[in-house]
């Protein structure tokens, strides 16, 4: 098992860190509110991209586990009126169900072909939601849920808490043989196949792991923003996810965090741009994505670490 | 003979004083309301500008307590999760003293929560769905804050639309066939059930009635299914859908049904040019219109065309009427004690622009002889809009769709 | 019931026009171009903004439009995408970007409003009892028309068979003196133009506005996947199957579940028979 370069753990507690103190100084929860989105979006991130930044194959669907997990705990607050705590093991559950059935048949596709079925997914899923409205609350969708935990900071340091542990396990995954394996599966499956490894059960394995961390985030985002509705198994949530990924430079997974928190920040933060804010973000992006494919994030880090590696 | 040394104490007094007072209000600062909505739609447009003008009314006459008003925007978007953000925004980062806006029902619900953590007072001038302020009774204590100026709830809505179908429809026209299509929203769910009923009483017969999903495009199903179902009448009820696409293609199509019914696109002042002309003979319900209907409205209604060149939507009667409750009140409770502002304004009894404004126990907009009503106009040539219902406000004859013939 | 043969072959036909594009600059460049949903916006929006800014008549507007917005996406792929061409992730990334950009653009300049772009026939037609509004029929006419148009480029000029070389092997097809790059060009130029004719066709009777390219740019990917990526034929009977398929269920259930249609077709389809109708097996 190749070991996480100490340099790596030392910036990620660094990181943390920071994080963790920054609201202490802020005069309102706003921005508390704003950090606690991002880290969210940071677990969606990294479990995105220890699936589908490793193994090559990219999902288009990631949303599919955010809707799932976030409207499994707006139907039991709403619904069976449970409390708040459980639902976020139930979330788990029900995302790591969803990967399975969708994974399954559509895992031995290659090319844009996964990724296509898995948008399918959850576009389904969306259109479902809408039109069994009088179960799903249809476009407004559930609302009415309680908040885990009341006070908004320690909410904020306990999804934190769950972001680190989120990164942590999925990049000891990534370098441990599990890791070696998924990048083998990307580089020539047929290969892997000859070598007598199981091919299928990586590669849906992995993607129950992405589909449990990401669905355990959406009951998180549910119970922060108190309501759940049908946006949020768009594709434009999945692609959101993705480019969060691609910023952070695909496959280092803690680029994906990273750039999460970075980009959410960025479109809070452009908010004084009034009208223009969405165009200046675009551009943005688009500058990013022609000047650094490689990422932003990871390579820049690599490349201020080098030494010390 | 006073003397001048006296003089010069007075005069001395005289300036300290308006100094004191001077530095005193300017540390005071202003007095903040946040306005959440969705800046893109026209809608947003007409809440900032009527907010806007209300505001330097006022602070042209003093001020509210000595203090001038200012507003703050957050865009809401359409979509709950921007619409959470904006209010968050505008609670613990700008620290509103007042939140007025609002406009998809679904958004305000999902801000509702955030609302009452913030304790901060909420006049909706948008949204139309009853579960918005459903709560204010079922926990006072929690949701005390919100209040809704404008339009007159979902229910009411609902209400006067069978007001009109049984009066100018079956009364007036003979139509007993009617046709009810609505798209997927809470407010329009909640509506129809109401005005099935309602219809049905009054005698008309119901022969269709269905919710299309809000992004549809295409409507020739639809109107197929209309037309066979024998309908003589098709009711709509519009918010968010493709108002324009949906009087085109009825247009194209020929569709041997008129329309009419609530349709919020279609209130816009330049929905007829926009769609070429296509929206002749659609029925639009309004809440006001450029006509006497207090004696503030006219003056109102001038001056917001001559300031920004368009005729204001609802959203922008009702913030000007938000903005000038909120006002009322504060001055009534002399103070911006939330707790003592809100009694103030549970007992407002203030002349709007379409009417007298007060609320019920829900701390919702009254609806009633003088106060706030729906009007029924329907679009005729040359872009004119002629009130057909209620009869005493009638301006003009209702007409049929061109190709119908008279 | 000939309410859905005719309304449905509509539907098929504009559906087609914008897959035919999709699948071939797929087929030939291996480009999956995530910004094909923004020329057929851009094309309604030009088209908007030469009749009612400019006053320009639609005869010569829709043409222009036209030009514009292929011209438009020759420079995408010159600038943005060429440069990008090593890493398929990237390329995709960025037109994906591009969409976004244009969604804005367009959301700034034009304010989220439905604009209104006149109809080219402004008649009802009544075919067999069915009514129909001459635009309609007109879209279909032209889809069909331009179809056969490409057709007949691709199978019998040097121009289609040099484009059937470079999608079979662009780096032979180089050997042999052919212009790969001017092929990609013409390509997307062919791919943008097509796109954005559908967008001009149908404006007059959907939406014109900012985000109306996300829809049909899902549903040119589904159609495209079921009927085989890089095949036209394919695109084509693909296109017709879901273009029936969603007006029966519009006539006979309800417009709410039209959209599930597509995205059933697609799931099903990958599968049952993952290369599609007429695909080849994929060779990446």
């Amino acid at each position: 098992m190749q070991r996480i370069p100490w340099i790596d753990l030392l910036g990620g507690l660094l990181v943390l860190g920071i994080l963790a103190l920054v609201p202490m100084f802020a005069t309102s929860n706003y921005l508390t509110g704003v950090l606690t989105v991002c880290a969210i979006y940071g677990i969606w991130a990294s479990s995105w991209d220890f699936m589908s930044g490793l193994t090559g194959r990219e999902n288009f669907g990631h949303a599919l586990f955010i809707g799932s997990g976030a409207y499994t705990a707006g139907f039991m607050a709403t619904a069976w009126y449970l409390n708040p705590w459980y639902s976020l093991p139930a979330a788990v559950v029900v995302a790591v169900l969803f990967s399975l059935i969708v994974g399954f048949p559509t895992l031995r596709l290659r090319g844009p072909y996964f990724a296509l079925a898995m948008l399918s997914a959850s576009a389904i899923m969306q259109r479902l939601c809408l039109i069994y409205w009088e179960y799903t609350g249809g476009e407004e969708g559930l609302y009415g849920l309680d908040p885990i935990i009341r006070s908004p900071l320690y909410y904020y340091w306990f999804v934190l808490a769950i972001l680190a542990v989120t990164v942590l396990n999925v990049t000891l995954l990534a370098h441990a043989h599990w890791g070696l394996l998924l990048r083998a599966i990307r580089g020539d499956e047929a290969t892997c196949q000859a070598a007598g490894i199981n091919v299928t059960f990586y590669k849906i394995a992995s993607l129950m792991i992405s589909a449990a961390f990401t669905g355990l985030g959406g009951a998180l985002y549910a119970h922060y923003q108190l309501q759940v509705s049908p946006p949020l198994f768009s594709v434009v949530v999945s692609i959101t996810v993705i480019i969060m990924a691609y910023v952070g430079g695909v496959g280092s997974i803690y680029g994906a965090a990273i750039a999460a928190i970075l980009l959410t920040l960025l479109t809070e933060m452009l908010r004084g741009f009034g009208e223009y804010r969405l165009w200046v973000y675009t551009l943005t992006l688009m500058l990013i994505l022609f000047f650094l494919p490689g990422g932003l994030v990871a390579p820049t880090w690599r490349r201020l670490t080098a030494r010390l590696r | 003979m006073i003397s001048p040394f006296r003089l010069a104490a007075a005069g001395l007094i005289a300036l300290g004083t308006t100094c004191i007072s001077a530095v005193a209000i300017a540390q005071q600062g202003p007095i903040k309301i946040g306005i959440p909505t969705s800046i893109q739609l026209q809608v947003g447009r007409d809440t900032q500008n009527a907010a806007k003008m209300a505001v330097e009314e006022i602070n042209a006459q003093g001020g509210l307590l000595g203090r001038k008003l200012e507003i703050v925007v957050a865009d809401e978007t359409e979509n709950p999760e921007q619409g959470i953000a904006a209010i968050k925004k505008l609670t613990a980062d700008d620290k509103v003293d007042v939140l007025i806006g609002g406009y998809t029902s679904g958004v305000t619900l999902a801000q509702l929560p955030h609302i009452s953590n913030a304790k901060t007072i909420y006049l909706g001038i948008g949204a139309a769905s009853p579960s918005i302020t459903a709560k204010v009774k079922a926990d006072y204590d929690n949701y005390k804050y919100i209040f809704r100026v404008c339009p007159i709830n979902a229910a009411h809505q609902a209400r006067a639309l069978v007001d009109f179908i049984n009066g100018k429809l079956k009364g007036d026209l003979k139509y007993s066939k009617i046709a009810i299509v609505g798209e997927n929203a809470k407010w329009v769910q909640d509506l129809v059930p109401i005005l099935k009923k309602g219809a049905a009483d009054g005698g008309s017969d119901v022969r269709l009635a269905e919710f299309f999903d809000t992004s549809t495009s295409d409507f020739s199903p639809l109107f197929a299914k209309v037309k066979e179902s024998g309908a003589q009448h098709l009711i709509v009820i519009l918010s968010h859908a493709s108002s324009d696409i949906f009087v085109k293609q009825w247009y194209d199509a020929q569709v041997p049904i008129p329309i009419g019914g609530i349709d919020v696109k279609s209130q816009d002042a330049d929905f007829f040019s926009r769609v070429g002309g296509k929206a002749i003979s659609e029925t639009v319900a309004l809440f006001a219109i450029r006509a006497p209907m207090t004696p503030k409205t006219i003056p109102f209604w001038d001056e917001f065309v001559k300031r920004f060149g368009t005729a204001p939507v609802y959203t922008g009667v009702g913030t000007y009427d938000a903005v000038h409750v909120y006002a009322e009140a504060v001055r009534r409770a002399n103070s911006l004690d939330t707790d003592a502002v809100i009694k103030a304004l549970e007992k407002t009894d203030m002349v709007g622009i379409a009417g007298k404004i007060q609320f019920d126990e829900v701390h919702d907009v009254k609806t009633g002889p003088g106060l706030q009503n729906l009007i029924f106009v329907q679009w005729q040539g040359n872009a004119d809009r002629v009130v057909v219902w209620p009869k005493d406000s009638q301006t003009g004859k209702m007409i049929s769709p061109p190709w119908l013939g008279n | 019931m000939l309410q859905i043969l005719i309304y449905g072959a509509v539907s098929s036909a504009i559906y087609a026009m914008l897959a035919v594009g999709f699948t071939l600059i797929f087929g030939v460049a291996r480009i999956l171009n995530l910004a094909h949903g923004s020329f057929y916006a851009l094309g309604a929006y030009s088209a908007f903004t030469m009749t009612s800014l400019l006053g320009l008549p639609l005869l010569v507007a829709a043409p222009l439009s036209v030009l514009v917005v292929a011209l438009f996406g020759v420079a995408m792929e010159r600038f943005l995408v060429r440069p990008l061409r090593q890493s398929q992730l990237a390329v995709l990334m960025i037109t994906l970007a591009v969409s976004l950009a244009v969604e804005q653009a367009l959301f700034l300049i034009f304010g989220s409003e439905y604009r209104n772009v006149p109809s080219f026939i402004a008649e009802k037609i009544a075919i067999g009892g069915v009514d129909i509004s001459g635009q309609r029929l007109l879209a279909l006419t032209v889809g069909v028309a331009v179809l056969l148009m490409l057709w007949l480029i691709i199978q019998r000029t040097r121009l289609g068979a040099a484009i059937l070389a470079v999608s079979q092997d662009p780096e032979a097809a180089q050997y042999m003196g052919i212009p790969t790059n001017r092929i990609f060009s013409i390509v997307m130029a062919i791919s943008a133009g097509t796109a954005a004719l559908a967008g001009i066709l149908v404006s007059p009777f959907l939406t014109v506005q900012p985000s109306m390219g996300l829809l049909p740019m899902v549903k040119a990917f589904a159609i495209v996947i079921v009927g085989g990526l890089g095949s036209i034929p394919g695109s084509i009977i693909a296109a017709l199957i879901l273009g029936y398929s969603e007006t029966a269920v519009a006539y006979l259930a309800s417009t709410a579940w039209t959209e599930l249609v597509s995205l059933v077709a697609v799931v099903a389809t990958l599968m049952i028979r993952p290369s599609g109708i007429f695909g080849r097996r994929a060779a990446f």
